[in-house]
């Protein structure tokens, strides 16, 4: 068995901390061990490979918080009740690596935060919602692929289904959607999450270096 | 159709006939009448450039008195300026006149009282009366101060009563005359009002009962069923049927709302119904959603009131803007559930199934 991946998980609601360590403890194969629960950033210790993270502690958004966590390398997966686009937009702008609403969680959590803890996109409905809402000027172009892809993910069908739906493989059905996620990646302000994500991509064959040369100069620079 | 339209113009119609007809008596009296009585005197006056600068500004006042009548506009504070400008002058005209000749040389009196017929006629007749009294203090003032002697204090009443009779008459039946034009038109108005109302009337019972018709079909039957215990609740199709009926008339509550997006909040009943039976149902909306006429909504709405129905415990709505239209999507966990159309009016369903899980998704266009 590889080794665990540590979590802390960043909260003020004993209900929601008690929800993510039964889906934790839930887990067939106990890929993840739960190491610090608390209310406080500032108590955040060094060790955990990602930090599950509520958007609001004690009434107060801390979006504002999340590019600083970044920067000091936490891989950050947001847990929270909000649901606006705008706000999932701006937190993966920031350089967090996922976005999990609370209903999404039994579904994703535990996908999402094995996939940070290795440098994978994890793309939830939330967030493909979140790209298809998303009007910006300055937005990634998604291919038509792509675009369908997350409408179809967000409609809420298993990802064998859109497959299905679109005639290709469950694999390359992970491909568009991840692809979709990259582009994200590659936008915006640079962030080290962002980086370990690209590389990992490039990595993975996922996205090839002369497709993305925006951003391959910073992908190349964390690689190697 | 307005009610507004019919009474508007006949009043319109009426009243301004009548102002027209002021204005051309105002407007003969200052040149004809009181221009003829100035030239025929002009030698007599104290100072002829005084009289004829009195002429002139009176005309000047008719001018915008007239102006302001035929366009509708003036309110109290305007009328008053004008007529007030035109008792002054008058007193002027009276006091240039010669000692001894006043109310044969004075052609500002008359003309005074005229002005006051035209720019006080939109307002109350106490109003004008008021004006008359004082033009004529004003008058009997200068009168006064020329030496009062039996003889002018006769002339003055005599000429007095000439003026003010004839005025009085005019404002008179210029208010006599619009008063039933007003009255016609009120009537106008509310016969319109009326009128639109039981269009409006008529319109939002037919429609309620077109809904209740439609939902009578599948309610009423059903509780006949379960009330003569021919239906078995612990049936499972009677609780579908149930479930439905129950969602149909959500729906048509919802549908007598005013919501600012009433697509969504029609599907939000629907759902709202589908969690009362313990299934979870979500709805979630991307996009901008364009407004959906009724028919294509039912359309859609009966589409998730059937699946809904059909769901044993999970159902996913989701509503996203695509190009000029939408696409309204369900995900649901049918085992069985009622067969679907392919197409509905301009609304195109297309579905898959997988194992156990329905996916259905229905796209409409702005045409």
């Amino acid at each position: 068995m590889e080794r665990q991946v540590t979590i802390a998980i960043v909260e003020d609601h004993p209900v929601v901390v008690e929800g993510v360590t039964s889906w934790v403890n839930g887990d067939p194969a106990r890929r993840i061990r739960i190491v610090q629960v608390t209310s406080d950033l500032a108590d955040l210790g060094p060790e955990p490979d990602v930090v599950v993270l509520d958007l609001e502690l004690g009434g107060q958004m801390i979006t504002e918080k999340i590019p600083g966590l970044v920067a000091g390398g936490r891989r950050i997966v947001v847990f929270s009740a909000h649901v606006d686009p705008g706000i999932i937009l701006a937190v993966l702008e920031a350089g967090a690596y996922a976005y999990v609403t609370k209903e999404e969680g039994r579904d994703h959590l535990v996908e999402t935060i094995v996939a940070a803890a290795g440098d994978r996109p994890h793309v939830t409905r939330s967030q493909a919602q979140a790209m298809l809402a998303d009007t910006r000027p300055g937005r990634p172009a998604l291919s038509a692929q792509e675009r369908q892809a997350l409408l179809l993910w967000f409609q809420g069908m298993s990802k064998a289904s859109v497959g299905r739906r679109m005639a290709i493989t469950e694999n390359t059905v992970r491909q568009y959607i991840d692809r979709a996620r990259m582009k994200y990646a590659a936008t915006g302000r640079p962030a080290p999450t962002k980086d370990a994500l690209l590389a990992r991509a490039i990595e993975d064959g996922l996205v090839h270096p002369s497709e993305v040369a925006v951003y391959t100069s910073w992908a190349f620079r964390e690689a190697t | 159709m307005s009610s507004v339209q019919p009474s508007a113009i006949l009043a319109t119609r009426y009243s301004r006939a009548l102002d027209i007809a002021v204005v051309v008596v105002v407007a003969g009296w200052d040149l004809a009448g009181a221009g003829g009585e100035l030239l025929a005197n002009l030698a007599g006056y104290r100072s002829a450039a005084v009289q004829v600068a009195a002429w002139l500004v009176l005309a000047a006042v008719v001018t915008a008195g007239s102006v302001l009548l035929l366009r509708g506009r003036g309110g109290r504070r305007s009328s008053w300026t004008m007529a007030a400008l035109a008792a002054a002058i008058s007193t002027v005209v009276a006091a240039g006149c010669p000692r001894g000749h006043m109310l044969a040389a004075d052609w500002g009196w008359g003309i005074a009282g005229w002005i006051g017929v035209l720019v006080l006629l939109r307002r109350p007749l106490t109003e004008f009366v008021v004006f008359l009294g004082l033009e004529a203090l004003a008058t009997f003032a200068v009168l006064v101060r020329d030496g009062l002697t039996r003889e002018s204090l006769a002339a003055f009443v005599t000429v007095l009563s000439a003026s003010v009779v004839i005025q009085l008459a005019a404002a008179l039946a210029a208010r006599a005359v619009a008063i039933p034009a007003r009255q016609a038109a009120d009537l106008a108005a509310s016969d319109a009002a009326a009128r639109e109302q039981r269009v409006i009337s008529a319109r939002v019972h037919a429609a309620r009962q077109v809904r209740w018709m439609a939902v009578r079909e599948t309610v009423e039957p059903l509780l006949q069923d379960l009330a003569a215990g021919r239906a078995n609740p612990a049936d499972q199709a009677v609780r579908r049927d149930c479930a439905i009926a129950a969602a149909r008339l959500r729906r048509l509550f919802a549908e007598s709302d005013d919501a600012a997006d009433p697509l969504i909040h029609e599907l939000l009943a629907c759902a709202d119904v589908a969690e009362r039976r313990g299934v979870a149902a979500d709805l979630e909306a991307v996009g901008a959603i364009p407004a959906v006429p009724a028919g294509a909504r039912r359309v859609l709405t009966d589409l998730a009131i059937t699946i809904l129905s059909a769901a044993a415990t999970r159902a996913r709505i989701t509503v996203a803007a695509a190009g000029d239209g939408l696409i309204v999507s369900f995900v649901a966990d049918c085992p069985a559930g009622a067969p679907l159309p392919s197409a509905d009016g301009d609304i195109a369903i297309s579905h898959q199934r997988d194992d156990d899980v329905l996916w259905v998704e229905a796209r409409w266009n702005v045409r």
